[in-house]
């Protein structure tokens, strides 16, 4: 008896080793992986910004405040999920939902190293820029049913200040991929094999960086959630677990921000002695790191500065250096 | 009606709005209730509510003692207690004819220039947080612990006549240790805000109070010498022992947020000198003068003036001649500064008006005493 | 509002100065951050209060008579501006000075002036050191200085 002369195992063993079956168990690992990171990311926010104010952060829960986090949730999901009696119940629903979808979709094209990637996708950094404005009607959805005029403020600026953004960002990504060619990101890795596109492309890089931290609603450019002065912004009148999952999209969008620029610029898994993925990690959280440290320095940035600045400063230097960046591939 | 002005003469469809900066706000400064009357982010009208923390002061003054008075001053401005009570025990020692000793105009001198300082930090701080920049008002929150360790160590309530206590040799030392220690920071301030792009961007031009209309309101401080007017009650009619120590009164031209936090930092230097001067001509003798137990001044009233963090703050006591003081009226400096708000804010963006509050910097309390 | 830079020259320079700043202040905050912190973990390690702390008033103990020298006049609790006193005491026999029996504070509404401790014609109160003050129940802040005097034989 061997294999072939059974038709069901030979179906259930293609089942198998399929595309679908790799893709549900990559998904898989990704909803494991995903709550962990952010509550690893919440303990490291509130650890780095208590040592820059020189005062210890959490400390009571675990040694030196490591399951601040695991309380943290508990606390939520124990809290009552109050839903205000004028909201606009169905988009009120909505909206936590429809913010934390696109962040997990966007961890399927990253190439974490070589084999680690669920699926290398050909438009890899389409689909991530394509997912990650999904979430911004999601603001808005949140910030209208709240039936606030804070929470409406706050969601009509976010919409214009990523909107604005998204521009500045293309086009830094698109002086890296007129190099190489290709929208593939494992591609992208290798082709910085020998060099990473940081030397090449400064610039970009520095442009790309800022427009993250804008996309993510990230200081200097955090006056959507500004505390004092709008409260909390659109996410206001959201308790126990909604909020919670606001939260969870934002510190996700952030690794997946900080992850695209490791593999546009930093060169991804190329690195002298530990395997691939640790030199991936490193980069990662070192990027994410630089974010806060940026959080805790600077003042916000007011509203119409923010949009002369993304207009007057950011695409005009974005514009130049593609310009600079095709003639340079032309005449070398 | 095209472009309203006021929340009345727009129609039901059209985007003017109102918006309660309501009494519990992250960044009010006490329980202060801002009317704010918006189109889309543009400011229209800002109508103050006051009257949330009115605790009765002036009419406790009326069945209380001299002496069992004092710890009100203290409450009413509670980031510059010292301050009101020097000032406090000035007027009622003016109104009976008590000689003060020197050492303890020199002491007292020295922990109201310790006040100023601490209020100072939360002050300009206070008006960086508004902006978003958390940090250095967590610093300043420990310099300020500083200053407190000091003013536990020699504080109480001070006394008709004099002080309470005398300066210990750890007050001494430790007062030259900090002075030193905060003349290292000041760098790190001045680099990490004043010199930032954001902040500068965010405080040039915005909330600029011109000298007539500083004038014309009965603004006094560091907002108004942040508007070009050199007017502090220390230089301008001198009480204490400020006459005789050198020190300056910073002024900047602009009127602007930028202006009045430059004029802030400034004063605390300036603050650092008088104390080093106090402390190196401190002259020996008694802390007190000998004053009877109930202290009853003759008929009369009087006025007495002096400079708060905030401003001058004026005490007008009435007596009539028993140990009960007929009425005691005080002149808090952010009542009158706060409403300066309703002249500037009118076209500038809602992010612009709590920078502009914060840098005006008052104490809700005070308002309402 | 801010003037926008009219010439090409001050738009760079503008971007160039503010970059610079920039950088400048994330130096500042990443010496900080390696600095040793301040916070005094509160449990685990605690702070010695200067002598001049003003915590509730306390009787004194005197070497001549081993107690107090309260005579319950009553001047304290006349003086106190928030009325928090109240003594009580009687004469051993007629002739003698009268001694206090029970002496009760309310600390919930004291304001810490110190006119008591001034006023005292015996100079028989003075500050404690107590800052561990917590209670379970409002009444509980009323504090017997008499009893306080004798546990603390």
């Amino acid at each position: 008896m061997n294999i072939t002369q059974l038709p069901y195992l030979k179906d259930i063993y293609a089942f198998l080793g399929s595309d679908v079956m790799s893709g549900m168990v990559g998904l898989l690992i990704i909803a494991a992986i995903v709550p962990l990171n952010v509550a690893f990311l919440v303990l490291v926010e509130r650890k780095v910004a208590g040592h820059i104010q020189l005062r210890p952060g959490p400390m009571e829960v675990g040694p030196h405040g490591i399951l601040q986090t695991l309380i943290d949730a508990v606390k939520l999901l124990g809290k009552e999920m109050v839903t205000p009696q004028s909201t606009d119940k169905l988009i009120f629903f909505l909206a936590p939902i429809i913010v934390v979808a696109p962040a997990f979709v966007g961890f399927v094209p990253i190439p974490f190293s070589p084999m680690m990637q669920v699926k290398d996708v050909n438009v890899g950094i389409l689909l991530i820029f394509a997912f990650s404005s999904i979430s911004v009607i999601s603001i808005l959805m949140a910030g209208w049913s709240s039936n606030n005029k804070y929470s409406l403020i706050g969601a009509v600026r976010s919409v214009a200040q990523n909107v604005a953004y998204e521009i500045p960002l293309l086009l830094a990504t698109m002086s890296v991929i007129i190099m190489t060619n290709t929208f593939k990101m494992g591609e992208i890795v290798q082709a910085q094999s020998s060099v990473w596109f940081i030397f090449y492309q400064p610039l970009a890089a520095m442009i790309f960086f800022i427009a993250t931290t804008a996309e993510t609603n990230r200081a200097p450019f955090d006056l959507v959630e500004a505390e004092s002065e709008l409260v909390s912004g659109f996410h206001t009148e959201y308790t126990g677990m909604r909020f919670s999952l606001f939260f969870l999209a934002e510190y996700t969008n952030m690794v997946i921000a900080a992850a695209m620029f490791t593999v546009l610029f930093l060169g991804g898994w190329y690195g002298p002695l530990f395997p691939g993925m640790i030199w991936f990690l490193i980069k990662t959280y070192f990027l994410i790191f630089v974010v806060m440290w940026a959080r805790w320095t600077y003042p916000r940035i007011r509203f119409d500065q923010l949009m002369n600045f993304a207009w007057k400063v950011l695409i005009p230097f974005a514009l130049v250096n593609l310009l600079l960046t095709a003639i340079v591939l032309k005449v070398v | 009606m095209l472009n309203p002005k006021t929340i009345d003469d727009a129609s039901i469809d059209q985007r003017v709005y109102q918006l309660n900066l309501g009494p519990q706000h992250p960044s009010t400064h006490g329980v202060m209730h801002l009317l704010v009357t918006l189109d889309g982010e543009v400011v229209l009208k800002v109508e103050p509510v006051i009257g949330y923390s009115h605790r009765g002061h002036e009419k406790m003054a009326e069945n209380r003692t001299y002496e069992q008075f004092l710890p009100n001053p203290a409450r009413m401005d509670y980031l510059s207690g010292m301050i009101f009570n020097h000032g406090y025990c000035m007027a009622v020692e003016k109104l009976c004819g008590i000689e003060v000793p020197r050492r303890a105009e020199y002491i007292r001198v020295i922990t109201s220039e310790l006040n100023r300082i601490a209020s100072h930090f939360i002050g300009a701080m206070d008006y960086a947080m508004g902006l978003g920049a958390i940090t250095p008002f967590l610093w300043g929150w420990d310099d300020r612990e500083h200053i407190l360790d000091l003013l536990e160590g020699i504080t109480s309530y001070g006394r008709f006549g004099g002080v309470r206590n005398d300066i210990t040799r750890e007050f001494y030392d430790g007062t030259r240790r900090f002075i030193d220690r905060l003349r290292g920071r000041f760098w790190d301030y001045e680099n990490l805000i004043n010199q930032n792009i954001i902040f500068i961007k965010r405080s040039q031009d915005v909330g600029v109070i011109t000298k007539e209309v500083a004038l014309d309101y009965g603004v006094t401080g560091p907002t108004l010498r942040g508007s070009g007017v050199g007017y502090d009650v220390r230089k301008r009619e001198p009480y204490s022992a400020y006459p005789e120590f050198t020190f300056e009164i910073p002024t900047r031209e602009a009127g602007d947020c930028l202006a009045r936090y430059q004029v802030r930092m400034a004063e605390m230097e300036q603050s650092l000198n008088i104390i080093e001067q106090a402390l190196d001509h401190l002259p020996p003798g008694p802390i007190r003068a000998k004053v009877p137990r109930f202290v009853t001044p003759p008929e009369g009233d009087c006025y007495c003036a002096f400079e708060s963090a905030r401003g001058a703050v004026g005490f007008y006591i009435v007596s009539d001649g028993s140990r009960i003081p007929y009425r005691i009226k005080v002149r808090a400096p952010s009542f009158s500064n706060l409403f300066v708000l309703t002249e500037i804010c009118p076209g500038h963006f809602l992010a612009d008006v709590i920078a502009i509050f914060g840098s005006i910097d008052v104490t809700v309390p005070e308002i309402d005493r | 509002m801010n003037t926008p830079p009219s010439t090409f020259t001050q738009y760079l320079t503008e971007i160039l100065t503010g970059s610079k700043s920039l950088v400048v202040g994330l130096w500042i905050t990443l010496k900080r951050l390696f600095t040793r912190i301040v916070t005094v973990q509160y449990p685990r390690q605690k702070l010695t209060m200067t002598p001049n702390f003003r915590g509730h008033i306390e009787a004194i103990r005197f070497d001549d008579t081993k107690t107090h020298h309260c005579v319950a006049c009553g001047l304290c609790a006349r003086i106190c501006p928030s009325h928090v006193i109240k003594v009580q005491g009687g004469k051993a026999r007629a002739g003698a000075l009268k001694y206090g029996h029970h002496y009760y504070i309310d600390f919930s509404k004291c304001s810490l002036c110190g006119l008591c401790v001034d006023f005292c014609p015996k100079q028989t109160l003075k500050f404690s050191n107590e800052y561990e003050l917590v209670f379970y129940s409002r009444w509980d802040t009323v504090i017997d200085i008499m009893s306080r005097l004798e546990k603390s034989r």
